[in-house]
């Protein structure tokens, strides 16, 4: 019963080959690797352990390379942008020094957008608890949105020193967005709604809410 | 060849072999003695032989099929488990600390206007950017797709699908997403609700 025999084999080299095979698609950003070429692929472990080597979390970068392959960007886009990713992430802790990986991250995506390293340098020094990652978000929004780099650094960086909370920089977003979105130039537009901006004083950071809430993103 | 064919010779031995044997009539009762004296042997073999001992197995094809399908669901479960518990990610993600906490404590409802929609989901970096994941229900009117997503708190990029074309949310801050096109950019409690 040689054939049987060699059979049963068979079966149990397929199952044994099938472990590594589903542990690679049960992951998400390996299933997205292997979509990639062997070249590529190599690059982006490359980074990864570079990010991990100088103790940056490789989360976002993981997350970048999902999002490449997702939106079907070539191999050779994604391994550009996850280097350029790890670039800007390296910068912005060099100017911010030890901030959360989220702050890093929207600091990155500031510098991303346009904006220059040593602008970061303002929010360095801050009162214990303040996060700048709404400041950030809004900051590159705005680059993304047209308002020139430099007017947008100067307004952001006006507004933090001045200790706007959150709210006050949601709120102007909120109202450059809609004066764009009614055909006014973007610089223009953050140049009229920062002189509507009431200055504040630094406030100490509210404790974070409880427990769930609802929020709507429209 | 026939019998009167062969030599002499060999005709003498061969009918010296075909002469019936005389054989004493208690012979068969003698050995039939002496084999019932002999100690039986050892009806069963070690452990260890009876694993080594060739056998032979048959199987029907759909014995066969059944075992073939529990040898994969073996593996692919034992793949599934290394890589939760094994894998890189989770190595690497315990070894650096996760961006985002495990435990997502604020339900967030997306909401995007497309009247003239077939099919709309979220994609993010919550959901690994697979437009599978969070498909979007339609209202009965007013053309507004929607769905909830449990979120930990911080920032999180995201963007629709609407038929098969990503699009980004008008409500929210966006940044550039490094492929040439743009994300959304959600910052969840901490007291923001962009």
């Amino acid at each position: 019963m040689v054939p049987r025999s060699l059979g049963v084999a068979a079966l149990v080299a397929f199952a044994i080959g099938a472990a590594p095979l589903a542990a690679q698609y049960a992951d998400p950003y390996a299933a997205a690797l292997a979509r990639l070429d062997a070249n590529s692929r190599f690059a982006i472990e490359l980074v990864m352990d570079s990010a991990r080597t100088v103790g940056l979390s490789d989360t976002t970068l993981r997350s970048r390379v999902l999002e490449g392959v997702q939106k079907h960007a070539s191999a050779s886009r994604i391994v550009e942008s996850v280097r350029r990713k790890f670039a800007f992430l390296r910068t912005a802790r060099t100017m911010l020094g030890q901030v959360s990986n989220e702050e890093l991250d929207a600091a990155s995506a500031v510098l991303e957008a346009g904006a220059k390293p040593a602008q970061l340098q303002s929010f360095k020094t801050r009162q214990k608890g303040r996060e700048a990652l709404e400041a950030f978000t809004i900051w590159a929004d705005l680059i993304t949105r047209g308002v020139p780099g430099e007017e947008a650094s100067s307004a952001i960086t006006k507004l933090w020193q001045d200790g706007a909370d959150d709210a006050t920089f949601h709120s102007l977003w909120n109202n450059v967005q809609a004066d764009i979105s009614q055909g006014l130039n973007p610089g223009a537009a953050l140049q009229n709604r920062i002189r509507e901006t009431p200055q504040r004083t630094v406030t100490p950071a509210s404790k974070p809410p409880e427990g769930q809430e609802i929020q709507s993103s429209r | 060849m026939t019998d009167s064919e062969r030599h002499p010779y060999v005709e003498l031995i061969a009918r010296e072999a075909r002469r019936p044997v005389q054989t004493d009539p208690a012979a068969r009762a003698r050995i039939m003695t002496a084999v019932r004296a002999e100690a039986l042997p050892r009806s069963r073999s070690s452990i260890w032989e009876r694993v080594i001992a060739p056998r032979s197995w048959t199987l029907s094809p759909m014995a066969g099929s059944l075992l073939a399908a529990g040898l994969v669901g073996i593996g692919v479960l034992a793949g599934a488990l290394t890589a939760n518990r094994g894998g890189r990610p989770s190595v690497d993600r315990a070894t650096l600390g996760a961006v985002r906490p495990p435990v997502s404590d604020t339900i967030v409802k997306f909401v995007i206007v497309a009247p003239n929609a077939g099919k709309v989901s979220l994609v993010g970096d919550f959901n690994d950017w697979d437009e599978t994941r969070s498909p979007m229900l339609r209202a009965e009117k007013d053309g507004l797709w929607s769905v909830t997503m449990p979120l930990s708190a911080g920032r999180h990029l995201y963007a629709y699908v609407v038929d098969g074309a990503w699009r980004t949310d008008p409500s929210a801050p966006v940044i550039d997403d490094g492929f040439g096109h743009r994300n959304s950019v959600k910052l969840v409690a901490k007291g923001s609700t962009l």
